[in-house]
């Protein structure tokens, strides 16, 4: 595990493209909420799909919250499943 | 006795006077079952997302109740019989905020700018508030 990812930073670096951290860690982080569509809609591909953690860098704890909220926010028709 | 928070929305077509009463029948659902209402907000008729049941704009109220869970089982039940829902949410929170959800700030923060239908808005809000300091 740990030799994979020594490896792959040794790939990314001459690109000289570091990790971003995830965007619900840290001081000010915001809070995964259903009811805060704007924050979700960041989050989401403009046909209403949730973005992939590896694109966001968002973690994969946070991922399943954010995955959760998104769909509860889906429900209440907040958020659309399909968006053309 | 556990918290809740339960999101419904009604059908367009009837007044807030209309939604007010069909949330205060709810209540007592609530009440009658040795349960309390921690928080009420009403979000006003947004527009929805996708179309339920034809409708595409809907009366959206947010209760925080404590109940058991036999009490909320009965108002599920009876929610779903009810014809003026079009759907509704009730999920398990661990604690009541305080403050406004995120809904009655991003409204207020729209009325500001101003505008015919923000108005409106406005004056749902006031009757909104009313009702949660009577509760």
């Amino acid at each position: 595990m740990t030799q994979l990812e020594i490896t792959r930073s040794a790939v990314r670096r001459p690109f000289g493209r570091r990790r971003k951290s995830c965007p619900f860690s840290g001081p000010n982080a915001p809070k995964i909420d259903y009811k805060d569509t704007k924050l979700l809609g960041r989050f989401t591909s403009e046909r209403g799909k949730i973005v992939p953690s590896r694109i966001s860098a968002v973690s994969a704890k946070k991922q399943r919250e954010l995955s959760t909220a998104i769909k509860r926010a889906r429900f209440l028709a907040l958020m659309p499943y399909v968006d053309m | 006795m556990r918290l809740y928070e339960s999101v419904l929305i009604a059908r367009q077509d009837i007044s807030t006077t209309q939604v007010e009463t069909l949330v205060d029948e709810f209540s007592a659902i609530i009440t009658n079952g040795g349960g309390s209402i921690k928080k009420k907000e009403y979000w006003g008729l947004r527009s929805l997302a996708y179309r339920i049941k034809k409708n595409r704009k809907g009366h959206y109220v947010m209760l925080n109740i404590e109940a058991d869970s036999a009490t909320l089982t009965e108002y599920e039940r009876i929610m779903g019989l009810n014809e003026d829902i079009l759907r509704f949410m009730n999920i398990r929170i661990e604690e009541v905020s305080e403050e406004p959800s995120i809904m009655m700030q991003a409204k207020s923060e729209r009325s500001e700018r101003g505008g015919r239908y923000n108005n409106n808005n406005n004056a749902d809000n006031a009757s909104a508030e009313k009702t949660s300091e009577e509760a």
